[in-house]
């Protein structure tokens, strides 16, 4: 037991846990399900906590742009209005839709919010944060994140309704087009560090503020800014959701869904939105670490005060810009970010090869 | 190059947003927060009482009635046999029916009913949205207006510009009003171009 080495550093306590669980004698193998299952129950908390806290800042957010207050109810500046709103939806009725695909029907959310918590395996939160260090990292993140586009078109299929196919067909296209830039300028990112585990790709960040990625003139703010446009495209947020459009739509894939099939898909959307701000801080902005050589505060704050930052960036690019049509974002994403993001990865090539940087 | 405008104005965009997210919203938060009403505001038809005696200014002779639309004001005002003047016995305002337009207001030519700026009649059984004389007069008693009855009292010469300004003013008694207003005008001008000399 090493004790907690910083001040507020939470990975002491965890070994120390862990040491705790080991001193009881179990087998190895019960130990791996112990520590996984405690782990993973844990994960779903903090994030569900985040979800709802995210969905109560949107709505403040929204609502402050557009000089109104919003929530004001229920707490301090309706602090728990996510909860009641939660509570809410567990209490309603689950309309079923006589025409539906059963199985389809029923597993779409739950795939979906399955989906938007796997992720988080492989993403460092602090120092030692970790739930699975796989050398695979960022290459897993990629891969799961992308069943979420599987579970909308399930959505879309199974209610049986023009309106939420045509949502799932849209989420399909739309995530198909936008993974590729997306991938293209984490590559850069991989190219550069060599590894494709995070923890690799935020230790070649330590130090100074400009030793993070965003900063490396000049393919490091090409490869942030692209990766922005593209997570918010796969996180289905506006300027980008298609699949949701209200105006076109009705309310895209989860049209026929109510009651918590439909919470499930909310707090899976809302999940997303803070993967890829997670995403985005381990991979350009040094993850865990602050902007200083010295730390003055743990390093998981440091991780979720970059987040939020992320998320909020996100936040007023909703309530900021209009929705694109659908050609405008296939256009966009084929004609313009995948062009730019592949030269941006030769440049970054190029640059790594000829050992032009600090 | 268009790609740079294009930036330039994606950011100006999220300025005006930024900008708009640190101002003050400009909602009120209703139960506990109310708009002072404006004067002219239509809200529930009151009864106004004089001044002086607090009695009624109705004297039931139903243009009021004659001149609702919808039908919720009902008058019971029958003619005395002997001195061929209405008596008002009951006044009622039927709410529920009610649909603010004034006409009312504008038909009286005594001062008598008027349109006050409260807004809030919910309540949990609908009869009681039907105001009796007593509650209209109750409701009315704090109701500011203008007496425009008493037409016997001579009005002052017409002099200069001060007193048309002094008259469309709402006033309790105009004609007494008009005539300290003036002196007062006069004074401040007088002293602005002692000022300024």
């Amino acid at each position: 037991m090493n004790g907690i080495i910083a001040f507020g550093e939470l990975h002491g306590v965890f070994a120390w846990l862990y040491d705790l669980l080991v001193s009881t004698g179990l087998p190895q193998p019960w130990l791996d399900i112990v520590r996984y299952t405690a782990l993973g129950a844990m994960m779903f908390g903090v994030l569900s906590l985040i979800a709802l806290f995210l969905v109560w800042w949107e709505r403040k957010i929204a609502g402050h742009i557009q000089q109104r207050f919003g929530p004001m109810r229920n707490g301090w500046h309706g602090w728990y209005q996510t909860i009641v709103d939660a509570v809410k939806l567990l209490q309603k009725e689950d309309i079923l839709v006589v025409a539906r695909d059963k199985m389809v029907f029923f597993w779409a959310p739950v795939l979906c919010f399955l989906v938007a918590f796997l992720a988080y395996v492989t993403i460092p939160f602090g120092e030692g944060l970790i739930v699975a260090d796989l050398n695979v990292g960022i290459l897993y993140i990629m891969a799961v994140t992308t069943f979420t586009a599987i579970s909308l078109l399930m959505a879309g299929w199974g209610s049986n309704n023009k309106y939420a196919l045509l949502g799932g067909m849209r989420s399909a296209a739309q995530a198909v087009s936008y993974e590729v830039p997306m991938v293209a300028s984490i590559l850069v990112i991989v190219v550069f560090v060599g590894s494709l585990s995070m923890v690799d790709i935020v230790n070649a960040q330590s130090g100074f503020l400009y030793n993070w990625f965003i900063f490396k003139v000049p393919f490091g703010p090409i490869a942030f800014v692209t990766y922005i446009i593209a997570a918010t495209a796969e996180a289905n947020r506006t300027p980008f959701d298609i699949p949701e459009a209200e105006q076109e739509l009705v309310a895209g894939y989860n049209v026929e869904y109510s009651g918590m099939k439909f919470a499930m898909f909310f707090l899976a959307e809302f999940i997303n939105g803070f993967t890829v701000s997670a995403i985005a801080v381990t991979l350009f902005l040094g993850g865990w670490h602050g902007p200083l050589n010295g730390s003055f505060l743990p390093s998981w704050v440091w991780f979720f005060l970059k987040t939020f930052g992320i998320v909020f960036l996100l936040m007023m690019f909703r309530w900021t810009y209009p929705r694109l049509r659908v050609d405008q974002l296939m256009g966009f994403a084929w004609k313009f970010l995948v062009p730019v993001t592949f030269a941006n990865l030769i440049l970054g090539a190029i640059i790594k090869y000829a050992g032009w940087y600090w | 190059m268009g790609i740079y405008k294009d930036i330039k104005n994606l950011l100006l965009g999220m300025r005006i947003t930024g900008k708009h997210l640190g101002r003050h919203a400009i909602t009120i938060q209703y139960p506990e927060e109310k708009w002072t009403m404006p004067e002219r505001s239509r809200g529930v038809v009151v009864l106004l009482s004089d001044k002086e005696t607090g009695d009624l200014n109705c004297t039931g002779c139903l243009l009021c009635m004659k001149a609702c639309p919808s039908a919720a004001i009902r008058i019971d005002a029958p003619r005395d046999p002997e001195t061929k003047k209405r008596k008002l016995l009951s006044f009622s305002v039927d709410n529920t029916h009610c649909c603010f337009c004034g006409l009312c207001e504008e038909a009286c030519n005594f001062c008598a009913i008027k349109m006050a700026g409260n807004y809030e009649m919910s309540v949990e059984d609908k009869d009681t949205l039907v105001w009796d004389m007593n509650k209209l007069q109750e409701m009315g008693r704090d109701v500011p207006y203008v007496d425009t009855r008493k037409k016997r009292v001579p009005k002052p010469k017409p002099t200069t510009e001060p007193k048309t300004s002094a008259e469309l003013k709402p006033s309790d008694e105009p004609e007494q009003k008009i005539q300290p207003k003036s002196e007062n005008k006069n004074d401040n001008e007088n002293k602005d171009t002692k000022d300024e000399g």
